[in-house]
């Protein structure tokens, strides 16, 4: 055995499975299911990226109940609950509710909104179970994923309908999730096969200390997804969603006259759908093209303003395998996105209230080995144009160095752009300042604020140490220019819907810049066949400040305070016997000074067990360490306590 | 000491305690849990370990030319040629396996010249040594080539490994198989997920 290692890249087994698979028919092997980690981390571990893939075990694990919590279990991700509804979300500094510098994917749909500059967490939503992989790339991914990606790029990809034949039937309910039901069939043989899915729930309020308990809330989603193995080089998938829910939340609404600014608890009604075609075909030499086109449908009515939004999208991508040595890759994308943003609330509107935004993208990269097996580059760049800025480029350049097959060092150079948006653009608002005398601040879009911009550093490694031990250490150092700003003008006596005021003027700028640098480490051991230990620390320092000119006196303490300097989870996963697999996660977040948020540390845990095949009863606990804490700024208002939350369920497979 | 539950709740006052109690009885729960645990459960196979399982099988279902000056006692070679993906699993998938009377044997070869006497090779070059130009060379002797290399049946290889979803499965190049006179059987034909007919 000695031998035989030192010979190749052996593989040291568990004692006692060598040979298990002796007798086993073609037909037989052709069934079992494997294990790919001798591919998956090798894979990984050639990327020139900080990547990490949260699989559908850790998902089904950890027993989370939405997207921002299984977000939670990729290292460097801060994720944070408002309240029952909302969550904030942030990669490597920029936490914010709606995640202004992370491109979101699901299933090669783009779910960044071009409205608010960012995404809305509480319509994205899909059968958990039927996720395959989320992959969650830390640092600027704009070359390949297009604008936006500019802290970080968050891929949920589910599985293919030939995975998902069967019946999933699963049913539960606690405190704050007070009930869910989940159901899943699927069908079909080896060319076709099919999905339906559908989901509804029904979430309680968090805590609110002065007893507003707006935030309960409900929805119900369905869809399906088809996968078609055309012929032996065409795949052709379509899937679909829709959704539709009401979400008690909270809004901030100035009225004129009488001239007054009150907290507006009101459900927001929100729906929508979309429908998504992607046909892949390979060819010769290991090369593929793929053309993929959606639609997506998105309303929003809440009380203070209301978006109704049709997207078509067309991506086509073509990678050629030049030689094997030699990867190319090229693409060309358009987005168009017609918007109508009718007027709820006179103090909050975009004017125009239709606008099209559009979206085209090119792109190509290139990766080669300098010395094959050991040192690679990788060289793009990105050609955008959208409706809110001129021509924009971000190229990205890339080294991979593998020292050994299971160590692995990597840097980055990469430029990336956050595009403006409609609230920068084109929304005039108006905030009451004090009635006597009669005051109003007003903010404009004014069509000069420009693309912020990013030029980010990273180096990394990755180790798979032994077979149980896997390391992963990433550093990054970000330079941005441009960052979002107010900028106050002077003030005047003038009117505001016809009442004379005092009006303190702001407009839009880019005059904040400045740096992050941090790091994350994440280790992952499996000192057991039974037991899996996973751990992961990051830090994060902001350094902004404002440019000559500039006179925003808030932002950079609003940017630098809304994201934790330090973060750590560990988590630990037992399988207790064959039907009973136990879970226990830790977890701790520094506090964001901005909004008086201390730093927490919690707990959740899960613990499952089958007694008959098929069958399978869960119990969760989340947030388990105290009986509320406080996450985030309230949205608006105080502090909202997330409360513990337990809840079991049942789930039928077949 | 102050449980967990004792912790008012108090929005945006103050620095919180360190956490040393809570870590403690974390670290309690994590590492005092496996003392009470009994059963150990299976893990799934690798990849390769299936693969290796699939090369004990193939010579089941293939008919190889006589060779001259074969004796009928010599062992079954099954050679690896390049990186040597299996480790031990490839001895262990053999072991006390034999096919018409001949003992199956895990041998690693250095090249094309070693490989003569081998029934089965599985070609696993670097990413520098071409492929076609090795698999044509093998094409001469009579031997089953199988690999997992992206384009192995394109580039003349007889049986490539593919993965489907987390299951291993394999392709055929029936016309490479065909040049080696080598017979493969139509069950061999029936399972594999493509059989390329043509060169």
């Amino acid at each position: 055995m000695l031998l035989l290692g030192a010979l190749g890249h052996a593989q040291r087994t568990d004692s006692g499975s060598e040979g298990r698979l002796k007798g086993l028919s073609l037909e037989q092997l052709g069934n079992i299911e494997v294990t790919t980690a001798s591919k998956g981390p090798v894979k990984l571990s050639q990327t020139a990226a900080a990547v990490y893939v949260i699989t559908q075990e850790d998902i089904r694990r950890a027993g989370v109940t939405s997207l921002p919590q299984a977000l939670q279990l990729a290292p460097g991700v801060d994720v944070a609950q408002i309240d029952s509804v909302k969550w904030a979300v942030g990669i490597r500094g920029f936490q914010s509710r709606l995640s202004r510098d992370i491109l979101v994917l699901i299933d090669g749909r783009s779910v960044y909104s071009p409205l608010f500059h960012g995404v809305y967490w509480e319509v994205q939503d899909t059968l958990l179970e039927d996720i395959d992989r989320i992959e969650v790339i830390r640092g600027p991914g704009g070359t390949i994923w297009g604008a936006n990606a500019v802290n970080g790029v968050i891929n949920i990809i589910t599985k293919n309908a030939k995975d998902t034949k069967g019946t999933l039937v699963s049913a539960g309910g606690g405190n704050v999730a007070q009930g869910f039901l989940n159901f899943r069939q699927g069908g079909g043989n080896d060319e076709f096969s099919y999905r339906v899915y559908g989901k509804g729930f029904d979430q309680g309020p968090e805590f609110h200390p002065d007893n507003r308990q707006f935030d309960d809330w409900r929805r119900a989603q369905g869809g399906f997804r088809t996968d078609w193995k055309v012929d032996d080089h065409d795949t052709l998938t379509v899937q679909g969603d829709i959704y539709d829910g009401l979400a008690g939340e909270s809004v901030r609404i100035t009225t004129v006259s009488p001239p007054a600014a009150v907290n507006v608890a009101q459900n927001a009604k929100l729906s929508g759908g979309n429908l998504l075609a992607r046909w892949q075909r390979t060819l010769k030499g290991g090369s593929d093209i793929q053309l993929q086109t959606y639609y997506d449908r998105a309303n929003r009515l809440q009380a203070n303003q209301a978006e109704y939004r049709n997207t078509f999208d067309v991506d086509f991508v073509h990678h050629i395998t030049l030689s094997r040595r030699q990867d190319f890759i090229w693409g060309l994308g358009a987005r168009l996105s017609p918007a109508s943003l009718p007027e709820v609330a006179p103090t909050y509107v975009f004017n125009p209230s239709e606008r099209t935004d559009h979206l085209y993208t090119a792109y190509a990269q290139d990766a080669f080995s300098l010395i094959p097996d050991k040192l690679s580059f990788t060289a793009g760049a990105k050609l955008l144009h959208s409706s809110f800025a001129d021509f924009d480029v971000e190229p990205s350049a890339r080294l991979l160095w593998t020292p050994a097959p299971r160590r692995t060092f990597w840097a980055a150079v990469t430029r990336a752009v956050r595009t403006p948006s409609d609230i920068e653009d084109t929304l005039q608002t108006a905030w009451l300042v004090s009635t006597e005398p009669l005051a109003f601040s007003r903010t404009q879009g004014n069509g000069t604020f420009t693309a912020e911009t990013l030029l980010g550093y990273e180096a990394g490694y990755r180790s798979l140490v032994t077979n149980n031990v896997s390391v992963d250490i990433a550093a990054f150092y970000n330079r941005y220019d441009h960052l979002s700003s107010l900028e106050p003008g002077s003030s005047f006596i003038g009117n505001e819907q016809g009442t004379p005021a005092i009006i303190y003027p702001y407009v839009n700028g880019n005059g904040i810049k400045g740096a992050t640098a941090g790091f994350e480490i994440a280790a992952d051991w499996k000192p057991r066949p039974w037991w899996r230990l996973q751990g992961s620390y990051s830090y994060l320092d902001m350094n902004l400040h404002t440019i000559p000119g500039s006179r925003d006196t808030t932002t950079v303490a609003s940017d630098e305070g809304a994201s934790p300097h330090h973060q750590a989870r560990v988590q630990s996963f037992f399988d207790l016997s064959r039907n009973v697999e136990f879970s226990l996660t830790f977890r701790y977040a520094g506090a964001l000074p901005y909004y008086l948020v201390t730093g927490y540390e919690t707990g959740d845990a899960r613990v499952s067990w089958r007694p008959v095949a098929h069958v399978e009863l869960a119990v969760v606990g989340q947030n388990l360490l105290q009986p509320r804490h406080a996450e985030y700024g309230g949205d608006p208002g105080m502090l909202v306590g997330i409360k513990r939350n337990v809840f079991a369920s049942l789930t039928f497979r077949k | 000491m102050t449980g967990p539950g004792s912790r008012a709740y108090v929005p945006g006052v103050g620095p919180g305690r360190p956490p040393w109690p809570y870590l403690l009885a974390i670290g309690l729960m994590i590492f005092g849990l496996p003392v009470v645990r009994s059963l150990e459960a299976q893990a799934k196979p690798t990849e390769y370990e299936v693969q290796a399982a699939y090369l004990a099988n193939f010579g089941r279902f293939v008919e190889w030319p006589v060779r001259a000056g074969a004796g009928e006692r010599d062992p079954f070679y099954i050679c690896v040629l390049g990186q040597d993906p299996f480790g031990p699993l490839l001895d262990a998938a053999l072991k006390g396996e034999a096919i018409g009377g001949a003992p199956m044997v895990a041998k690693r070869v250095a090249g094309v010249a070693d490989a003569a006497n081998c029934r089965i090779v599985y070609v696993n070059p670097s990413k520098d040594t071409p492929l076609r130009p090795l698999l044509a060379a093998l094409a001469g002797s009579n031997v089953l080539t199988v690999g997992d290399v992206f384009d192995f049946t394109i580039q003349g290889g007889m049986i490539q490994f593919v993965l489907d979803g987390n299951r291993v499965r394999f392709e055929i190049n029936l016309a490479a198989a065909r040049q080696a006179r080598l017979n493969l059987s139509s069950q061999l034909l029936k399972v594999a997920v493509a059989v390329r007919r043509t060169p």
